[in-house]
């Protein structure tokens, strides 16, 4: 069965090429929805354009036709942000999938939109960190998350993705150094050194234009090259490991731990998202394990340094424990150890630890949020978790110092009953509800949770992102719906 | 949004509802990757995606929306659904990278989905039709005659083949129709060997075509057919050269879902399934083989989807090619789990023969890359398809099967 129309469907044909368009439903379902919760929407057409210039002329079309644009690479986003909430044109981007420059002196990388975790991380591994052609040590590396290998670096990096050297580093967006992008008026831009000459390396000194594109969802613009910075792979690492009975007590352990800035990650799960997979639904904890697991990932350029960072870490172990910290010894099993340090990874990554045998969901309130509120905050979400039969599978990672880190909680439910997708959707609205007063900002965050956002908006806020929107796109054509806004 | 069972007519697919539920649409199937200490390996696995490119061509993911699509009435089956659900060639690549509940029913659901196809007939691939209308007499997919069977047998040893024998030499259609050097290396290669054996004019289509394409009620007899002639023959079990009758006989006659199909058919029982390969590496550790000659060429080796992922034998072939003087293996960096299929299965060689024959070809230029002369394979249908590759792309490379490798050089100690 076809939808559209078929003059809109000739001149995407006429730009793309007959092989990279369909209006077709059975090609155009699997972009109807993704993990989440998000009713499905069926686009009308699918493009699959391979150059910028493409690019260019599906948006001027669009401009003409006042059709939707969603760009799309995987979908994995878990916020339903590539879901045509207007039905209209879904650009997927995985054509352009070529890693354009890796420069191993200065240490950036240039990617087109497709280039996946798997992609790239082969290709900075296979590079090594040098000056005039002397090599220092083997292999980069970016910051990779847990997700499918599949997904886009790029996408995740301009919606503020987070990697397993956030705690070091801070996240993906921090470490993003030029672009350039088809604004939704069809021209294109370069912001950065870039725009100046071919050298990718930054943004700074510049005024930070960069910004009117990082965290927009696709809705201001379509970001075609992306620079970003990499990083030696530090030869030697270790994973060290404690437990907390309470929230409280493991966010003070960590407050102290990252203190002294000396590990690429510190993260702490609770009991359910330790689990594997998340029980669903809610099951009660065993009475004599404790509820938080942590879990820091330190590296160095020799056994001496890594040496050193275990002796801190014991140290703050030790002064929290005389301080009243319920802080209780345990050891990762071997593949969990490995899994924090073998990234991107096929032994937490995919879908398998959260969502592995329940019926296809998987959403969650993820967001950003000063570690102060983190304990508060697990205890209402525990709450509302609990009242909704789902299990309070959080996380908390520190991002790069003292100032805000995630705070996230993984949710798989049952696509094959309507009951058990309101409940996720309910309880996870009311933890982004209960958590803005306190800090709390979601993070790619679905239709449901920018209307929470909005609503609690200064109104400035909402005016001036008004604003930003209708001067970059006047016909409101790119992945419209997305912002709560127009 | 939830995906509710509404579309119970999919009989075959609707029992798999369950499964189908459990993908996430992670899509972590469209893409290999692996971690490892020193370099990570990341390549496309999908020769459908490779080619089409859309979601629904890519991994399981677009399969699994299909499935889903389907059953909850969002979508009604076109000759699109066809073309996507027929163009997957079956190679299970995408399972590798599946972690989740889907993952060992995934080749399963592909085959129930060719099958409700059939109910609609839109957008059948007229190659695919054709063969079907006429296995049935022809108890083979090359509309040959059933009673040519044996005609790559020189006819005075077709005449005198034993009545009884400990096992059963299957040739399989493409051996016994098209790829008849392997079928008689295999013959000589069996016979040096000293193994006691037999031909049958019996052998009907294993049915790996019709199970592929989700044609269960045709199978039926097939399978009913062929797994009666070792106790006809008196023989313990079947040796094979094909990868696809070997997935067949050895799974699909024997095994529950989800990796076969006794719950439709019943099982074989007591019968052994040996390829021939796994035959000359164990004569070989035991010390029962002698090579009288050696084979100086670089050689590359493909593994056969239904060999390789379908039935987990990888190392068999390498360990006899790496046992064969003068020969010098290099891989292809598509390798084992993660090989690229040559393009030719699912019934994607008779359905789109041009389509197929690409995908082969980008085998080819990938065999190039090693510096080896010469591909080889364990499987008559990959030879065929990976032949016409090296044709069509005028490429120096040769193929052979490793029986034709090793029929000239080895005899029994
Ligand atoms: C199991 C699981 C674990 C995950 N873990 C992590 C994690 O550890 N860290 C993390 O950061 N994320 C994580 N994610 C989320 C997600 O995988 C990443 O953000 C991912 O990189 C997104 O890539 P994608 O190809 O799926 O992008 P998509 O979902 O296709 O796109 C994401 C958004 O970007 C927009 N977009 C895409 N391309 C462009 C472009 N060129 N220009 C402008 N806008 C564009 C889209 O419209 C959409 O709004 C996880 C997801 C899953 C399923
Ligand atoms: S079975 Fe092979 S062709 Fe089919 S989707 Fe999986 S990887 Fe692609
Ligand atoms: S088939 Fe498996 S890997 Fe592919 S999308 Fe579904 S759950 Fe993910």
């Amino acid at each position: 069965m076809a939808r559209g129309n078929r003059e809109v469907l000739a001149k995407l044909e006429q730009i793309v090429g007959p092989d990279y368009v369909s209006n077709e439903e059975a090609v155009l379902l699997p972009y109807s929805w993704d993990l989440t919760w998000a009713d499905p929407r069926l686009p009308d057409y699918v493009v699959m354009p391979k150059t910028v210039t493409e690019i260019q002329r599906v948006l001027r079309l669009a401009n003409h036709m006042r059709i939707p644009v969603i760009p799309y690479v995987n979908a994995t986003n878990i916020g339903g942000l590539c879901v045509p909430e207007e039905g209209g044109i879904v650009m997927d981007l995985k054509r352009m999938d070529k890693i354009i420059k890796i420069d191993p002196e200065t240490c950036y990388a240039i990617i087109e939109p497709g280039v996946s975790h798997a992609q790239l991380s082969a290709a900075l591994k296979a590079t090594n960190p040098q000056w005039e052609g002397y090599e220092f040590s083997k292999g980069f590396e970016f910051g990779w998350g847990v997700h499918p290998a599949s997904a886009s670096v790029l996408a995740m990096a301009i919606n503020h993705g987070i990697g397993h050297l956030n705690g070091r580093l801070g996240i993906n967006s921090q470490l993003i150094s030029s672009m350039e992008v088809v604004l939704p008026t069809a021209e294109v831009v370069k912001l950065g050194s870039c725009a100046f000459s071919d050298s990718w390396h930054s943004f700074l000194p510049l005024p930070r234009m960069d910004g009117l594109f990082l965290g927009w969802m696709g809705t201001t613009g379509i970001v075609t090259k992306l620079g970003i910075w990499i990083f030696p792979i530090r030869p030697y690492k270790d994973v060290l490991t404690i437990a907390a009975e309470t929230a409280y007590d493991m966010t003070r352990y960590m407050v102290h731990w990252r203190h002294y800035s000396l590990c690429d990650e510190v993260t702490a799960v609770s009991w359910w998202l330790a689990q594997i997979p998340i029980p669903y639904p809610y099951q009660e904890k065993p009475k004599d394990t404790p509820e938080w697991f942590s879990y820091t990932v330190i590296s160095g350029w020799s056994e001496e340094e890594l040496e050193y960072k275990r002796k801190m870490w014991k140290k703050v172990v030790a002064e929290e424990k005389a301080r009243g910290t319920k802080l209780i010894d345990f050891e990762y099993p071997p593949e969990a150890k490995r899994g924090r340090t073998e990234l991107p990874s096929r032994i937490i990554g995919s879908t398998k630890n959260y969502s592995k045998s329940c019926g296809g969901g998987l959403a969650w309130p993820g967001t950003f949020a000063p570690c102060k509120s983190w304990p508060i905050l697990y205890e209402k979400w525990k709450e509302i978790y609990i009242r909704h039969n789902l299990s309070p599978a959080v996380r908390f990672t520190d991002f790069q110092g003292a100032h805000y880190g995630m705070l996230r909680l993984m949710t798989p439910f049952d696509k094959r009953n309507p009951e058990s997708v309101k409940a996720a959707r309910d309880a996870m609205v009311e933890c982004i509800r209960a958590g803005i007063p306190l800090g709390m900002l979601p993070y790619k965050p679905p239709v449901e949770y920018m209307n929470e956002l909005n609503a609690a908006a200064d109104a400035g806020y909402v005016y001036l992102m008004t604003k930003i929107k209708d001067m970059l796109d006047p016909n409101n054509i790119m992945n419209p719906g997305k912002l709560g806004i127009r | 949004m939830a995906l509710v069972l509404k579309n119970t007519d999919l009989k075959e697919l609707a029992q798999l509802y369950d499964r189908i539920s459990m993908c996430t649409q992670c899509g972590n199937c469209k893409y290999g990757y692996e971690y490892g200490s020193t370099e990570n390996f990341a390549a496309m696995i999908c020769p459908q995606g490779d080619k089409y490119q859309f979601e629904a061509y890519r991994g399981s993911k677009g399969k699994a929306a299909l499935a889903k699509g389907l059953l909850s009435g969002m979508i009604q089956w076109s000759e699109k659904t066809t073309h996507v659900i027929y163009t997957c060639i079956g190679c299970g690549a995408c399972v590798e990278m599946c972690e989740t509940d889907i993952k060992d029913y995934l080749l399963r659901i592909f085959e129930a989905l060719k099958g409700e196809a059939w109910k609609f007939n839109m957008g059948i691939p007229e190659g695919v039709k054709k063969w079907s209308s006429t296995i049935g007499v022809n108890k083979n997919p090359y509309m040959e005659k059933h009673e040519d069977r044996l005609n790559w047998l020189p006819a005075s040893v077709r005449d005198s083949l034993p009545k009884k024998a400990e096992y059963i030499y299957f040739a399989g259609c493409t051996a016994s129709y098209r790829q008849k050097n392997i079928a008689l290396a295999t013959f000589k290669l069996l016979q040096k060997l000293k193994i006691d054996f037999t031909v049958t004019p019996d052998e009907w289509c294993c049915a790996s075509p019709l199970l592929r394409t989700g044609q269960y009620n045709i199978a039926k007899e097939f399978i009913e057919h062929n797994r009666e002639l070792p106790e006809k023959y008196g023989a313990s079990g079947f040796i094979t050269t094909c990868a696809g009758c070997y997935r067949t006989l050895s799974i699909d006659y024997v095994k529950d879902p989800p990796e076969g199909y006794a719950d439709k058919f019943g099982k074989m029982e007591g019968v052994k399934v040996i390829h021939t390969i796994q035959l000359v590496e164990d004569m070989i550790n035991k010390g029962e083989i002698e090579f009288e000659g050696t084979f100086n060429n670089i050689v590359t080796y493909h593994d056969p989807c239904h060999l390789g992922r379908h039935a987990e034998v990888y190392e068999s072939p390498r360990n006899v090619l790496k046992a064969i003087p003068g020969l010098k293996l290099v891989e292809m960096y598509r390798n084992r789990k993660f090989s690229f299929c040559c393009g030719a299965g699912g019934g994607v060689r008779g359905g789109f023969p041009d389509y197929s024959v690409e995908t082969s070809m980008k085998r080819v230029k990938e065999a190039e890359t090693t510096g080896a002369s010469i591909i080889t394979c364990v499987c008559p249908f990959c030879w065929r398809n990976l032949n016409d590759a090296i044709d069509a792309l005028k490429s120096k490379m040769q193929m052979l099967d490793i029986v034709e490798i090793l029929e000239p050089i080895v005899k029994r100690k």
